[in-house]
């Protein structure tokens, strides 16, 4: 009985009680840069940043069932359609100050919430099967063409990039238009989707396929040898091209996060998303990361200049149409047997 | 009647509620309406994920039988080469989670992986990538699985040889059998039921298996109501794959413990057992056993320490950046406070059952598998859910302080969900120990006026001091590699050896969740040594 005593008392001992001066973060983001910034913030305000980082669903799973008693009080995921969609819950609330207005493009936040760095979702194409008149005025859409047969890879339907990608063809396209694209991107694939942005890459490398559909950072963290001489030398074997770039532009996504709606702390929040958003938090972010950044005045890292900065990025389509389109966007993948 | 509801009856009942809670809230709540999110699913992917569970498991109960007992027997019944080294080493395996293992395959295989470095440094440059073998999705989930848990069969059919009264081998031979014939006639149902029961603790690994299955993207039950409960709140489907799973999972419970109670009629034979001589093999028969047992050591140990090692070493700057007395610290603060719990809750218990006799004890027992039956990511929800609950329907009455905070991101939060999760590890290691002291043994004590509190702390606990120290080996062991518990439930900036490595490898830093995770092999292995000393002098 006295272990049972011990260990009750321990426990609450080891308990973390609220200190007045802290903030709360829920993050599905495991960047180890992202904790030193978070240091860099604690020096300069004094204010101590506590994280619990996660998978998303989990996260936001045991948020909501902290209710009111809930001592996160800010969640940064990397995902619009993420935020979206808690957002849509009411989970957040009022994240906004005039700082955050004027910094951070309208189309990439809203009263809840604030997009903090930005990824671009672009195709990753073998320069020697692939020639130049493939790729003139390439669309998202243009996939779809049946000269592409057996020659396309992305990742499987249930992760949220993809979500998020055909939610913004949905939004821009309608849904009955995508969901016949999405049956004949399926049919154009060179294999059944598997692995993640990176394995994709690496299959146009070693010729599985001739295109790839992945995020921006995963190739640049390639091209930097932090993975090692052979990812290097693969990454080279393929080049980036940026769709769309005679209309909307190129499909963006987002970093970013919002003020919980019982946060104990929002002074404290409000103070880190506009640290984070700072000049020097930016760098410190896309230098490490290899994002965009969310503000103007801040250049991305030399490996994402290489891949070119000139493109046009969608800023039309608001980002917060990837929640609303999300599950019709699963439902569009999954009808069309896209695994 | 009176009499019978005393401290052991009530404490004993307590624990067999707490453990069934993740069972009965997700019985729970199949009387709650939702919506259908997933009609699309179940006409789309439905019998994927079924056959996925089906196919995942066949698969890796073949490889686990064929593994663990082929190892066995050669290591119980011959000596050749290496044959002590075996012995112990193979139990080695049980140190690698099924995700490290799953991390390792596809970075050796995968296109520009490890495997084409060695060939390109061996042979020059070449396109190699279309050549070598491609270890990922179910094939993939199938080997990192049974690599990570044949151990079972291996440690428990071993155990059955050994304590077998007299050389089967011999016996076949008198009987003019020939080996093949022995080993099918006589060796393997004579050992049948320990190979069940190993393979019934597979089985149940694997059925709630999340971490390797979801590294390789495969869609099976668990991973199917991970999204129906977690990401689209429709709990009406994910308890009806719950109930699929827990029926699968209920029949492997019943067989195993059927196969056990055999299993300790064949053991209890009263001679003990003598040690028998073994047989030398010699040339090309020699070689081959040692083959065989090498390359299983190999591949289960060796290759993901290897791509581990090598890793840590080419990227030495993320072991520097570790905080590694802290890690160690809160993984031993886990460890040490959940065992305590486990061993000392699941004494109370058996010694609840035995001298309250009450069958409806007995069968209140049988949720101590609940632990086993939810996968761990699907406990955790369920406990969080379970204390909202309660403190929203009772706590709020009466106006006092909210209890989430004292059990959500906290300690206790954790110990007390291990403790649901493997609960029944130590209760099985308990209740086997308890078996074996007999009823009169009790009668005595009381005849000399012991209380049953006296007779519990004086005469069961030194009598089960063995028992006690194997079980909260095996449970550190099983802490050390715990998962999706911890990383929902903990406390702010809490991490383990197990987290971190995650984190990293979800972020495709796998170079980076080289170091943690080497270091907890490390340190489960450490454990494991000490318990293969243990068992083999025994």
């Amino acid at each position: 009985m006295k272990k049972i005593i011990v260990i009750i008392l321990t426990s609450i001992l080891l308990n973390n009680f609220a200190i007045a001066n802290e903030v709360n973060v829920f993050s599905s983001r495991h960047y180890e840069s992202d904790i030193e910034l978070y240091k860099k913030f604690t020096n300069q305000t004094g204010i101590k940043v506590n994280v619990i980082s996660g998978k998303d669903e989990a996260l936001q799973k045991r948020i909501i069932e902290e209710g009111t008693n809930s001592k996160a009080d800010l969640y940064i995921t990397s995902d619009a359609g993420n935020i979206a969609i808690f957002d849509s819950k009411g989970m957040f609330q009022n994240s906004m100050s005039p700082t955050i207005e004027k910094l951070v493009p309208s189309n990439f936040r809203n009263k809840n919430w604030v997009g903090i760095t930005k990824r671009a979702r672009i195709l990753f194409y073998s320069p020697e099967r692939v020639v130049n008149d493939d790729l003139k005025n390439l669309n998202y859409e243009d996939l779809a063409n049946p000269k592409w047969k057996g020659r396309i890879v992305i990742r499987q339907s249930n992760n949220i990039y993809n979500q998020s990608l055909i939610a913004s063809l949905i939004f821009n396209n309608g849904k009955e238009t995508t969901g016949e694209w999405a049956k004949s991107i399926v049919k154009n694939m060179a294999r059944d989707p598997k692995g993640n942005d990176r394995a994709q890459i690496l299959a146009v490398a070693a010729g599985e396929a001739d295109i790839a559909i992945a995020n921006t950072y995963y190739y640049a963290l390639m091209l930097s040898g932090n993975k090692g001489l052979e990812q290097q030398i693969a990454a080279k074997k393929v080049l980036p091209f940026f769709p769309n770039q005679n209309n909307r532009g190129t499909h963006m996504n987002i970093s970013g996060g919002g003020i919980l709606k019982y946060a104990p702390n929002k002074g404290s929040a409000i103070k880190l998303i506009e640290f984070l958003l700072t000049k020097e938090a930016q760098q410190h972010l896309v230098n490490n990361t290899y994002e965009y950044p969310m503000i103007e005045g801040v250049e991305p890292h030399e490996l994402l200049k290489k891949m070119g900065t000139k493109f046009k990025q969608d800023l039309t389509t608001d980002v917060a149409s990837y929640g609303q389109y999300q599950s019709d966007a699963l439902e569009i993948m999954l009808n069309a047997k896209w695994k | 009647m009176g009499k019978k509801f005393n401290f052991w009856y009530i404490s004993s009942l307590l624990i067999s509620i707490m453990v069934a809670i993740p069972i009965i809230t997700v019985l729970g709540s199949f009387f709650e309406s939702t919506g259908d999110y997933y009609t699309i699913l179940k006409n789309t992917f439905l019998t994927d994920y079924i056959y996925n569970s089906i196919f995942l498991l066949l698969g890796v109960l073949f490889l686990t039988f064929i593994i663990g007992v082929g190892c066995a027997y050669v290591v119980s019944f011959y000596t050749f080469p290496g044959v002590n080294f075996f012995k112990w080493s193979l139990i080695l395996s049980f140190a690698v989670p099924g995700y490290i293992y799953a991390y390792s395959l596809n970075a050796f295989f995968e296109n520009y992986g490890t495997a084409f470095t060695i060939l390109s440094n061996l042979f020059g440059e070449g396109n190699y990538n279309a050549h070598i073998p491609k270890f990922d999705g179910i094939l993939g989930a199938i080997i990192a699985i049974s690599f990570s848990l044949f151990a079972y069969v291996y440690v428990l059919t071993r155990a059955s040889f050994h304590y077998q009264s007299q050389n089967l081998i011999e016996l076949g031979k008198n009987l003019g059998f020939s080996k093949k014939k022995s080993f099918f006639k006589i060796i393997l149902p004579s050992a049948r039921p320990a190979i069940v029961a190993g393979l019934s603790l597979v089985a149940m690994e694997t059925l709630s298996d999340f971490g390797s299955v979801s590294f390789f993207g495969v869609s099976t039950l668990t991973t199917g109501i991970y999204n129906a409960w977690i990401s689209f709140d429709d709990l009406t489907l994910a308890n009806r794959l719950s109930s699929y799973l827990l029926i699968f999972i209920l029949g492997l419970f019943i067989l195993e413990n059927i196969s056990r109670r055999k299993a300790q009629f064949h053991t209890s034979s009263k001679g003990g057992f003598k040690s028998k001589s073994l047989i030398k093999l010699n040339g090309y028969k020699s070689f081959f056993a040692f083959t065989f047992c090498l390359i299983i050591f190999l591949i289960s140990f060796l290759f993901p320490v290897s791509q581990m090692l090598y890793w840590t070493i080419i990227f030495p700057q993320h072991l520097a950046n570790l905080n590694v007395g802290k890690l160690f610290y809160n993984t031993i603060l886990l460890v040490s406070l959940s065992s305590c719990l486990l061993i000392a809750l699941a004494f109370i218990s058996n010694y609840g059952n035995r001298v309250s006799k009450s069958k409806f004890l007995k069968i209140l027992n049988i949720f101590s598998i609940s632990g086993y039956a939810i996968p761990g990511i699907i406990l955790a929800v369920a406990f969080i859910t379970f204390i909202s609950w309660f403190d929203n329907q009772i706590i709020n009455h009466f106006e006092i302080k909210s209890i989430k905070p004292f059990f959500i991101g906290s300690i206790l939060g954790l110990v007390l969900v291990y403790f649901i999760r493997f609960y029944s590890l130590a209760n099985n290691g308990i209740k086997s120990g308890y078996e074996k002291i007999n009823y009169s043994i009790d009668e005595s004590a009381y005849l000399l006026g012991y209380s049953k509190f006296k007779t519990f702390k004086n005469v069961h606990i030194p009598y089960l001091k063995n028992s006690i120290l194997l079980i909260s080996i095996l449970l550190t062991i099983e802490i050390i590699k715990e998962l999706p518990i911890t990383l929902i439930l903990r406390p702010f900036n809490f991490e383990t050896f197990a987290t971190k490595a995650y984190l990293f490898a979800s972020q495709d830093l796998l170079e980076a969740a080289a170091a943690p995770s080497l270091l907890l092999i490390v340190i489960a292995s450490f454990f494991i040594l000490i318990t293969s000393r243990y068992t083999l002098k025994e």
